[in-house]
């Protein structure tokens, strides 16, 4: 069978202010997979992420995505950025709504979807992920885990063909960590495409199939998650693993 | 003792002249600060807009009026306007009505620098996680503004907005020295005809407190309101 590369990276560059942050990245990813992003603080990660979906705008090469290059010129970028879910380090749940509304807002006005097809969609959602009781709650009535599912279930809602996070448990309570990786366990077990930054090495090893090590703006390395972290190559990733694992 | 007489027996005899005071002078707050949050709205479009030309114009604007005082601006107005051809009408069933149109639209143009000032910072007080966040998922840069940032925003904005309505009725005391007349100005009538200074700047004082102070309270109480169980 054919891979599907959904969403193609050419010599994406990214510069702020004239210091690169990312220098040349070529990769791809296919339908299914889950990716996890690793590397240093400062490597360019969360760049390189936020560059998938133009919330950076690169400085230089393209990103294709379902075949077009959503980099050009009156491309609608907020048609593509629906099916590009994204999760934050810090939640960005919509603070003056409850977490219904952050759920079918979106649907609703973007998307056209009936109001009660939107409704039923979310309390679906919000109950796999053992939200359900929550729906009327504000987010700053919610703890840090709780926030974060939601904001899953909310990149969810639009139907997502790939889901994109940046550090989604790093600014979690450690005993909170847990629920979230599991929602996103689950996901990634339903066959969702997943690009994930993190520092949960445990789960970069045993759910994504495969890792990424991004240093200084470069890919450093990219293979199947075992074969990364039992058999790194660059002297980069081997003191890097020494450090946290 | 003898003071808080005066004091008293002032107030009681020139009444008509206080209330009309106040009338004036709560009108022309009002109507500044509600013409220049108009105002102030698109100036503060402008002062963000991704257009440069526009952005200079609005921040030159801004930067100049609040970097000037009022009393020249009103002067420029009131007596320069009319000077290059332009007057305001006289309107029968309203008295003096182009002196007040000139007051107003000095205090408006004065307000509407502050008041876009007031509504920028209560925009980039909102997270920016917020507007990213919509963007991520599909929203268009204005309707994430209009329906995630702005209504965050509002809670800045209003209370803000309330404290700019009580510095207008005290500045708008300036507007006596082109003859309208407000609360300064029926003041200093009541002054002309009894002599009593001290007793009827203490009224004055004490009226222009009553309000600036009142109207503290209560945006004080809005503000907790608003922000009533809402992190
Ligand atoms: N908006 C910006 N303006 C200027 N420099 C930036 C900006 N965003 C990121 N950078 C710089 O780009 C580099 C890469 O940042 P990035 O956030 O992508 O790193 P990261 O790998 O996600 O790190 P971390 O693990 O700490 O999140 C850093 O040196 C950072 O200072
Ligand atoms: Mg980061």
């Amino acid at each position: 069978m054919e891979r599907d590369e959904f969403l193609q990276i050419r010599g994406l560059c990214k510069s702020f202010h004239g210091t690169e942050v990312l220098k040349n990245i070529t990769t791809s990813f296919v339908r299914n997979e889950v990716v996890s992003i690793i590397g240093p603080s400062g490597g360019g990660k969360s760049t390189f992420l936020r560059c998938l979906n133009l919330l950076e705008t690169p400085t230089a090469g393209s990103v294709i995505f379902d075949g077009v290059d959503i980099c050009a010129k009156k491309k609608d970028i907020n048609l593509h950025r629906q099916k590009m879910g994204m999760v934050f380090q810090q939640f960005n749940l919509f603070n003056n709504v409850n977490v219904l509304h952050n759920l079918i807002d979106a649907p609703i006005r973007i998307k056209k979807t009936p109001r009660d097809q939107a409704l039923e969609k979310a309390v679906g959602l919000l109950e796999r992920v053992g939200m359900a009781e929550r729906a009327e709650s504000y987010p700053y009535e919610l703890s840090g885990g709780q926030k974060q599912r939601v904001a899953i279930v909310r990149a969810l809602m639009m139907d997502p063909e790939v889901m994109l996070f940046d550090e989604p448990t790093s600014a979690l309570d450690p005993e909170m960590i847990g629920e979230v990786l599991d929602v996103m366990k689950n996901l990634a077990e339903e066959g969702m495409t997943m690009i994930v930054v993190t520092h949960e090495m445990r789960f970069a090893r045993e759910v994504s199939s495969r890792t990424i090590f991004l240093d200084g703006g470069r890919i450093e390395e990219d293979k199947p998650s075992h074969e990364l972290f039992d058999h790194p190559e660059s002297p980069r990733l081997v003191s890097f693993l020494n450090k946290v694992l | 003792m003898q003071f808080f007489n005066d004091m008293a027996l002032l107030f009681t005899r020139y009444n008509s002249f206080f209330t009309e005071g106040i009338r004036n002078t709560l009108i022309i707050a009002a109507f500044s600060v509600l013409i220049g949050t108009v105002l102030g709205t698109l100036m503060a479009m402008m002062r963000m807009s991704r257009i440069l030309p526009l952005r200079l114009l609005a921040t030159a604007y801004i930067e100049f009026i609040r970097g000037t005082p009022l009393m020249v601006q009103l002067m420029f107005i009131f007596y320069g306007l009319p000077m290059i051809g332009v007057t305001f009408p006289e309107i029968s069933f309203i008295p003096d009505f182009s002196r007040f149109a000139a007051g107003i639209v000095a205090m408006s143009i004065n307000s509407c620098a502050y008041v876009a000032e007031i509504i920028r910072s209560g925009i980039q007080a909102v997270d920016s996680g917020q507007m990213e966040a919509a963007r991520s998922i599909g929203y268009s840069h204005w309707q994430a503004m209009a329906y995630v940032v702005l209504p965050q925003a509002v809670r800045n904005i209003l209370p803000a907005l309330g404290n700019e309505f009580v510095t207008m009725i005290k500045e708008s005391s300036i507007v006596s020295v082109i003859g309208i007349a407000d609360l300064m100005f029926r003041t200093r009538d009541v002054i002309a005809v009894t002599y009593r200074t001290m007793a009827s700047l203490a009224i004055v004082a004490l009226i222009y407190f009553c309000m600036t102070f009142l109207g503290g309270r209560l945006i004080a109480w809005m503000e907790r309101r608003m922000s009533h169980g809402k992190g």
